[in-house]
C-alpha cells in the first residue's frame, strides 16, 4: 500500500500503481477469488458424495490387498542400457533456420527431458523454454497420428505408392506444373536435398515462407556488400549495444548466444567489474528492452529516419555526400527530443569504436537493415561486433511468387513440407482460397491444421526427437540432430520426404545425414556424441558496406506518415508462448505468462496507456480512473477487458485490449500466433488471429483505426497474482552509485534497521550460522542441520533476462501439471517458479506512466531456515532435513493451505484438482467427468518425481531428486570411504541448467570454496524478505543499471526509488533534510526505511542519525 | 430404586466392557491384518512362470547375485535378467526342459517373461538399490535368504518403520563391502561384534543415512 511502502516503489499493473479498492481487496486474500468457497458443491451433496465413497471404499477392501503386478525384463539385453537409469543423447532443436544443441534425457528409450548442451559454449548450455516445451508437442494427444487422402486413412505402403506416383510424373515433366513450399532451414542435408530437387526437376518452384522475418539482414547484406552474405553479430567484447527494434534476448535468432554474451559483460561481482551499456529503441516493450539502460519509444515506421539521424551524426566521409541529402529529410520527421537522444547516444557509440554495435531487428525493413549496417561499419564495429559470413547460395522463390504461380494456373501439384501458410501467408495472397486451384496438395504436417484441411494428402510428419537431421547454430556450427524414439505414429521426416522425391537409394533419415556428413566413420560418431561438429562455422570475411550502395538502396525510401490515434500503426510481434502459432497447440507454453504482458492463453491488444487515455476509453485526469474505468478492470480479482475492433487495409480483427505502460503512444501491438482454427483441444479457442489484418509480410501496418465494441473478455493475466505488496524485495541502484557506496546493498531495505535475529551469534561466519542455526533468543526452536551438505541457491538479478526458460523447465522437471485458462483466471496456476515483472515510473501516483522501468524477478520457494509455513503445519507435512532442504511430503499433507497462507513469498502452489488426470474443462464435474492422464501424456513425465493429486501443496524443492541422484552417485563411488561430499557444480537444478546466463547458480553453501558460498558473501548479496528472520536459502544479487549521465533521459536514481521518494516527500531526490548526517550513505537509500520504527539493531554509521 | 435400574442393569458394564473389548480387537486386527505391510507383505509368495529355484542357483552352483540382477550396483532398480541371461547356460544345459519353456519362448519371439513382482514399494517411494549395495548393506537385510529359498517369498514388511529402523541404526547392518553379495555372512564376533565393526564403519565411511522426507519421497 502506497502508504506503507518500505522501499523503493514497483508496481505490476496499473492497478497496482493506482492502488483501486480493488486491487487492494484482491491482495488481501490469499488465493484469490473462490478459494475458500464451496461455489459448485454444497454441504448435503457433499456428505452424499463422502457416504458413497466411503460404501465403495468397504466394497473394495479386499480387492487392494496384494494386487499382482509383472517385472517385464527385455528379452535380449540391449547394450548400455541399465534399467532405471537416463541416458543422454545429442541432439538438436531448430526453429527458424536456427539450431539449438541439446542433450535429451531419455528413459528406457523415451525422452523425458531436454537440456542445453553445455559443451557447446556459445549457447552455454542454455536452451529456450520452446525447445524445452517440445518434450511436451512430442506426447500431444492432438498430433496427427495417421496419413489422410481426405478422411481416408492411408497406410504406409499406400503413401509410399502415392510418392513413387508422384515422383514419376515429376520426372516426366522435368517438374513442370510442380512446386514445393517449405519453411527455412539451416540443414546441410535439405540444403543438399533441395539442391538434388531443383536439378532433377529443374521446372518446378522451390519457396520458401516464414511468417516472422529472418532474411531482410541477409537482403540487405546482398544489396549494400556482396552476394551470400549474412551479418552476424557478436557482443563479446561490445561495450555499447544500441539495439534497434530487435529482441535479441528474447525472440530474435541467436538470442541464447547474444544473451549469454550480453551477461558476461554485464555480470558485476565486484566495484572494479565493467558493465556494458544498452540502449534500446523499439515500438513495443520487449525483453530486451526490459534489460536496456535507455529506452527510446518510437513507432515502428520512425525506425529508419531514427537511424537515418543517427547516420547522421557520425563521421561519413566523403560517401556523406550522396547520403545526406536522403538521410536528412527523414532524420528531419523525428522531434527534437528524440534528435537529442541520438546525439548523445551517438557520441557514447563513437567514443567506443570498435567496441560497439548497432543490433538490428530481423523484423526491420532491409532499408533500415542497410543503413543499419553502414552504420556499424562507420562506428568501425566490422569484423569486430559484426562479422559478414559466408553462406551457401541458397535461392528460393517467395510466398508472393509461388502465389502468383498458382494464381496463372502454372501449378498443378504443390507440396507443403511444415509451415501453416493457410493459416499464416499474408492476408493478401488469400492462400487458402488459392491452394483450391492447385489439382494436388500434398502436405507433411505435424498436426492436421488449417493448411491440413486444405490439402488433398496430409502425410503425418515425425517429431524431430523421432528423426535424423541436422542444423546449424547461429554461428554456423552443425548440430546433429538423432532420434531418441522411432516415431511413434509412422510419420516421416522432411528430408526422408525430399529424399523419396530425388529418388535416393536410402530415402531413411540416417542414410541422408551420413551422405551429407561425408559418410559414417569415427568421425561421425564423434559428431553425434558431441552433437555438434568442431570448427564448422559461418567464415567470415573482410568485406565493405558501401555508402553509394546504401544510397542507392534507400534512396526514395518514404518514411509512413507521423502516428496519431486515428492513425495508428500496428506492430507484428511473434509470441513469446506460442511463436508464429506453430506451439498454439502446447499447454506449457499456453499457460507460461508472456514475460512482459503476463497474459497467459490468449494473446491482445497491446495498447499504450497514452493511447487509451486518448481514445477516451479512459477519463484523462487521473490514472485511478485510467486503472479502475476500463483498461484491465478489476472485479473480484479478475481481469476484465474491453473488447476493441483493430482495422487496417480494409481488414479488421477483434480482441480484448491489454494496456501496456511503455509502449510507443500511437503504436499497437499484435501477438501473432493466436486464433487458430484447425487445432487441438488445448489450443482451441485461444485469443484472435492477427495475422488477417497483416495483408503482406512486413512486420507493421500504417494508418489502422481501433474501435471499442462495448463487449468486455476476461484476459488470464498473472501480473497481479502473487503480489509482493510493495515490499523492498528488489534492490537496484545505478553503478556509479555502487562505485561510490558499494555497501549500498546492505543498508537499503528493512534489513538495516532488522536484520535477521542472530542474538550474539551475529559475527559467527556463514557456514557455521547455516548448520547451527543460532536462534538469537527466541523461543522456538529448530533442530541443528547438521548433513553433509547445506543447499542455497543465488540468483543475479543483473543478468536474469527473464525469458520465462526456468519457468518451462521447472515444469518439464518436475511433472507440473497445466490449470486451463478457467483456473489461471482464479489465480490458480501451478509453476513453481514464477517470473515476476515490476515496473517502475519515477512519478507520483496520478500520472500516467510513459517510459516505465522495468525489473525481473525470478521467484520459487526460499527453503527458509526458519520457515514459517513448517511452524503452521498441523500435520508436519512440510518440514526440514539435515541438508537445509524444506520438504513437502505430499502423503502427510491434508490441504489445510495454512502454509500457503503464512508464506512470504507466495511461492506455495496448490492442486485444487486433479489438474493431471482431469480435462481441464470438466474440472468441476468431480466425479461424473472421465477420469486418466491420456497414455501418451503419461510418456511426458519424469519417473523420478511424484506426480502430485488433488488436494495436496506443493512448490520448488530445489530439484531434490537431481540433489538425492548427485549424492547417491557419490556414495556408490565412496564406498568404504568417507568421500561422500558431491563435488560443486554436480548438481545443476533444472532452472540454473536452462540458463543461458548462468543467473541461477545452486550449491552447498556449508563449503565456502563453492560458487554458491562466495557469491553469499558477495557485498552486492541479498535476501528478500531478510527482516522477517526465515534466513532464506536463496538470496539475490542485487541490480545494476548503467545509464549515461550525458543521456537526457538520465535518472541519477533507479525510477523506483524516484518514486518513492516522490511519494514519500514529494522530492524526487529524496529527503534532503539529513543529508550528510549518513557518512558515506546517500540519503536516499539509508531513509527508504523511514516510517518503520523497527530499529532493532541499527548499522553503525547509521546509529547517531536515528 | 429397584424400578428405576432393572435386574439386568447389573450386568451392563460387564457388557459394555466385553463389547469394547471385541470392538476394539476386531478394529485393531482388521486394520493390522489389512493396511499393515506386516500382513498384507510378508508371506506373499506368488508363483512365477518359471520356477527358480534360487536356493539351487545361488546355494548350490554359487551364482552371485549380480550374475543375474548385474546392474543392482549401478542403478537404482535391481533388473531382473533379461531371457538372454538364462540361455547363457540354457542354450547348452537342459534344453528340452519344460519348465523353461517360456525362456525359450521369449527368447525366440522378443515378448518379455511375466515375473510376478513380489517386492515392491509404493510409487511415491524412491528406493535405491546402488546406493545401498555399494555401501556395505546386505541384499539379506530386506530380502531375507534368498540363497535358502525355493520359490522366492516377502519375507520382510517393508514398512516406513522397517526402513527407518535401519536408518536410525545403521550399525546394526552396515557389514565389510566385500561381504555385501555374501548372503550367509555373519559377523564373527555375533551381535556385540557386529555393533563395533558397524560404529566404526560409520564412522569411518562417513554413514549418514537421511532420516527426513526427502530422503525417500521426492
Amino acid at each position: 500500500m502506497a502508504e506503507q511502502n518500505s522501499g523503493p516503489r514497483y508496481w505490476r499493473s496499473l492497478d497496482d500503481l493506482a492502488q483501486t479498492p480493488e486491487f487492494i481487496d484482491q491482495v488481501n486474500r490469499e488465493f484469490g477469488p473462490e478459494a475458500s468457497e464451496m461455489n459448485e458443491v454444497d454441504r448435503r451433496h457433499f456428505m452424499k458424495i463422502m457416504a458413497a465413497s466411503f460404501a465403495l471404499g468397504g466394497i473394495g477392501f479386499s480387492g487392494c490387498r496384494r494386487p499382482e503386478a509383472h517385472i517385464l525384463p527385455h528379452s535380449k539385453a540391449p547394450e548400455h542400457l541399465v534399467p532405471g537409469e537416463a541416458l543422454y543423447y545429442a541432439s538438436s532443436f531448430s526453429v527458424r533456420g536456427e539450431s539449438v544443441p541439446v542433450l535429451v534425457e531419455t528413459h528406457t528409450g523415451r525422452p523425458t527431458k531436454l537440456e542445453g548442451n553445455k559443451t557447446y559454449t556459445p549457447y552455454n548450455g542454455g536452451t529456450t523454454g520452446k525447445a524445452q516445451a517440445s518434450i511436451l508437442e512430442l506426447y500431444d494427444p492432438d498430433r496427427s497420428t495417421r496419413h489422410q487422402k481426405g478422411d481416408v486413412t492411408l497406410s504406409d505402403a499406400a503413401v509410399e505408392d502415392f510418392i513413387v506416383s508422384l515422383r514419376s510424373k515429376l520426372a516426366e515433366e522435368g517438374g513442370s506444373g510442380a512446386a514445393v513450399l517449405t519453411e527455412k532451414s539451416s540443414s546441410p542435408t535439405r540444403l543438399r536435398l533441395k539442391k538434388a530437387f531443383k536439378a532433377a526437376y529443374p521446372e518446378a518452384v522451390w519457396a520458401e515462407y516464414e511468417p516472422v522475418a529472418v532474411d531482410n539482414a541477409a537482403k540487405a547484406a546482398a544489396a549494400v556488400v556482396g552476394p551470400n552474405l549474412l551479418p552476424r553479430y557478436d557482443f563479446t567484447h561490445a561495450k555499447r549495444i544500441l539495439s534497434v527494434a530487435g529482441d535479441f534476448l528474447g525472440e530474435d535468432q541467436g538470442h541464447l548466444m547474444f544473451t549469454k554474451q550480453f551477461a558476461d559483460t554485464r555480470r558485476v561481482r565486484s566495484t572494479k567489474d565493467e558493465m556494458n551499456r544498452l540502449y534500446i529503441v523499439e515500438s513495443n516493450f520487449s525483453s530486451t528492452g526490459a534489460m536496456a539502460d535507455h529506452r527510446k519509444r518510437l513507432a515502428p515506421g520512425q525506425m529508419m529516419s531514427f537511424l537515418a539521424a543517427l547516420a547522421l551524426e557520425l563521421e561519413l566521409g566523403v560517401e556523406g555526400n550522396e547520403l545526406k541529402p536522403i538521410l536528412t529529410p527523414l532524420a528531419d520527421s523525428l522531434d527534437t527530443a528524440t534528435r537529442e537522444w541520438i546525439s548523445k547516444c551517438a557520441v557514447d557509440l563513437a567514443h567506443h569504436k570498435g567496441e560497439s554495435a548497432v543490433y538490428l531487428g530481423s523484423d526491420l525493413s532491409p532499408e533500415a537493415q542497410a543503413l543499419g549496417l553502414l552504420i556499424n561499419e562507420k562506428l568501425g564495429n566490422l569484423s569486430k561486433t559484426l562479422n559478414f559470413v559466408e553462406v551457401d547460395a541458397d535461392a528460393s522463390a517467395s510466398i508472393d511468387e509461388l502465389a502468383k504461380a498458382i494464381e496463372s494456373g502454372e501449378i498443378n501439384t504443390l507440396v507443403i513440407s511444415g509451415g501453416n501458410p493457410v493459416y499464416n501467408a499474408p492476408a493478401g495472397l488469400g492462400f487458402g482460397d488459392l491452394l483450391e486451384k492447385v489439382e494436388t496438395v500434398v502436405r507433411l504436417g505435424y498436426y492436421f491444421d488449417e493448411t491440413s484441411s486444405k490439402s488433398s494428402y496430409h502425410i503425418s510428419q515425425a517429431h524431430f526427437l523421432e528423426s535424423w537431421g541436422d542444423g546449424r547454430t547461429y554461428k554456423g556450427d552443425v548440430v546433429a540432430q538423432q532420434p531418441m524414439i522411432l516415431p511413434l505414429f509412422n510419420g516421416l521426416s522432411e528430408i526422408e520426404l525430399l529424399a523419396r522425391f530425388v529418388g535416393a537409394k536410402n530415402t531413411d533419415g540416417h542414410s541422408q545425414v551420413v551422405e551429407t556428413f561425408g559418410g559414417a566413420s569415427r568421425i561421425f560418431d564423434k559428431f553425434l556424441h558431441d552433437g555438434y561438429k568442431a570448427d564448422s562455422s559461418y567464415t567470415a570475411v573482410r568485406s565493405l558496406v558501401s555508402g553509394v550502395k546504401v544510397a542507392n538502396f534507400i534512396v526514395g525510401y518514404e518514411a509512413p506518415a507521423a502516428t496519431s490515434k486515428d492513425s495508428l500503426e500496428v506492430l507484428f510481434v511473434n509470441d513469446s508462448s506460442v511463436d508464429d502459432g506453430r506451439y498454439c497447440n502446447n499447454g506449457w507454453l499456453q499457460e507460461c505468462p508472456d514475460p512482459m504482458t503476463k497474459l497467459t492463453w490468449d494473446n491482445a491488444i497491446l495498447v499504450s496507456p497514452m493511447l487509451a487515455e486518448e481514445l477516451q476509453i479512459v477519463a484523462s485526469d487521473s490514472l485511478v480512473q485510467v486503472a479502475r474505468k476500463n483498461p484491465n478492470k478489476v472485479k473480484d480479482g479478475r481481469v476484465f477487458a474491453p473488447v476493441a475492433t483493430i482495422s487496417v487495409g480494409g481488414k479488421s480483427i477483434t480482441g480484448a485490449i491489454q494496456i501496456m505502460p511503455g509502449l510507443d503512444n500511437f503504436t499497437v501491438v499484435l501477438p501473432l500466433g493466436y486464433g487458430r482454427q484447425v487445432i487441438g483441444n488445448v489450443g482451441k479457442g485461444s485469443g484472435f488471429d492477427a495475422y488477417q489484418i497483416r495483408v503482406n509480410d512486413t512486420s507493421y501496418a500504417s494508418g489502422a483505426t481501433i474501435e471499442l465494441t462495448g463487449e468486455e473478455y476476461q484476459l488470464a493475466s498473472t501480473q497481479e497474482h502473487w503480489s509482493m505488496e510493495g515490499r523492498a524485495i528488489i534492490r537496484e541502484a545505478n553503478k556509479d552509485y555502487y562505485k561510490k557506496s558499494p555497501d549500498w546493498v546492505a543498508g537499503m531495505g528493512m534489513e538495516s534497521h532488522s536484520p535477521a535475529v542472530y542474538g550474539k551469534d551475529k559475527k559467527m561466519p556463514t557456514q557455521q550460522k547455516v548448520t547451527e542455526t543460532p536462534r538469537g533468543g527466541s523461543m522456538y526452536e529448530h533442530p541443528d542441520l547438521d548433513g553433509t551438505h547445506q543447499w542455497g541457491m543465488n540468483i543475479d538479478l543483473n543478468v536474469c533476462t527473464g525469458c520465462n526458460a526456468c519457468v518451462i523447465a521447472c515444469q518439464s522437471e518436475n511433472n507440473i501439471p497445466i490449470v486451463g485458462r478457467d483456473q489461471v483466471r482464479r489465480g490458480r496456476e501451478m509453476h513453481w517458479i514464477r517470473m515476476d515483472r515490476y515496473f517502475s515510473s519515477g512519478l507520483a501516483n496520478n500520472e500516467i506512466p510513459k517510459d516505465p522501468q522495468v525489473n525481473l524477478q525470478p521467484i520459487a520457494c526460499m527453503h527458509c531456515e526458519t520457515a514459517p509455513c513448517e511452524t503452521v503445519c498441523p500435520v508436519n507435512a512440510t518440514v526440514h532435513d539435515e541438508e537445509g532442504l524444506n520438504t513437502m511430503a505430499y502423503n502427510r499433507c491434508i490441504g489445510t493451505r495454512y502454509c500457503a497462507n503464512n508464506c512470504p513469498y507466495k511461492v506455495r502452489r496448490f492442486n485444487f484438482f486433479d489438474y493431471q488426470q482431469r480435462n481441464k474443462d470438466k474440472l468441476y464435474l468431480g466425479p461424473l467427468a472421465p477420469k486418466g492422464m491420456p497414455e501418451l501424456t503419461q510418456m511426458a513425465q519424469n519417473p523420478d518425481v511424484s506426480v502430485r493429486m488433488r488436494g495436496v501443496m506443493e512448490k520448488c524443492t530445489y530439484c531434490v531428486q537431481r540433489i538425492n541422484q548427485a549424492k547417491i552417485e557419490q556414495k556408490a563411488k565412496a564406498k568404504d570411504s568417507n568421500d561422500v561430499k558431491v563435488p560443486d557444480g554436480t548438481i545443476q537444478t533444472a532452472c540454473s541448467q536452462v540458463c543461458a546466463t548462468d543467473a541461477i547458480v545452486f550449491g552447498d553453501i556449508s563449503d565456502p570454496e563453492s560458487e554458491v558460498a562466495k557469491l553469499r558473501e558477495n557485498e552486492l548479496n541479498y535476501g528478500v524478505l531478510g527482516y522477517l528472520n526465515v534466513r532464506p536459502r536463496t538470496t539475490y544479487l542485487a541490480k545494476l543499471r548503467n545509464p549515461n549521465p550525458e543521456m537526457p533521459d538520465y535518472s541519477k536514481l533507479p525510477l523506483s526509488k524516484m518514486e518513492y521518494n516522490l511519494q514519500s516527500y514529494g522530492d524526487p531526490a529524496g529527503h534532503t533534510g539529513h543529508h550528510g548526517s549518513h557518512g558515506d550513505h546517500d540519503s536516499h537509500d539509508s531513509h527508504s526505511d523511514h516510517g518503520h520504527d523497527s530499529h532493532s539493531e541499527a548499522k553503525n554509521d547509521h546509529g547517531g542519525s536515528h | 430404586m429397584s424400578k428405576v435400574f432393572p435386574k439386568w442393569f447389573n450386568a451392563l458394564p460387564l457388557k459394555i466392557i466385553i463389547f469394547l473389548a471385541v470392538f476394539v480387537v476386531t478394529i485393531v486386527s482388521g486394520v493390522t491384518y489389512y493396511a499393515t505391510p506386516k500382513y498384507t507383505r510378508v508371506g506373499y509368495q506368488p508363483a512365477q512362470p518359471v520356477p527358480y529355484d534360487h536356493s539351487f542357483h545361488v546355494g548350490e552352483l554359487g551364482l552371485d547375485c549380480r550374475y543375474c540382477h548385474s546392474k543392482v550396483d549401478q542403478s537404482g532398480h535391481a533388473n531382473v535378467p533379461a531371457s538372454s541371461t538364462c540361455m547363457n547356460c540354457h542354450s547348452i544345459l537342459k534344453t528340452d526342459s519344460e519348465l523353461l519353456e517360456p525362456v525359450r519362448a521369449s527368447y525366440e519371439s522378443g515378448e518379455p517373461v511375466p515375473w510376478v513382482r513380489i517386492h515392491q514399494v509404493p510409487d511415491y517411494v524412491y528406493f535405491n538399490h546402488e546406493v545401498h549395495v555399494n555401501r556395505g548393506v546386505s541384499c539379506v537385510e530386506c530380502h531375507g535368504q534368498v540363497n535358502e529359498m525355493v520359490e522366492v517369498s516377502h519375507e520382510k514388511s517393508f514398512s516406513m518403520g522397517f526402513c527407518l529402523d535401519c536408518h536410525r541404526h545403521p550399525e546394526e547392518h552396515v557389514r565389510p563391502v566385500d561381504e555385501v553379495f555374501n548372503l550367509d555372512w555373519e559377523h564373527p564376533g555375533g551381535i556385540k561384534g557386529q555393533i563395533a565393526d558397524g560404529e566404526k564403519f560409520v564412522d569411518e565411511w562417513n554413514i549418514n543415512p537421511p532420516q527426513s522426507c526427502s530422503g525417500c519421497h521426492r
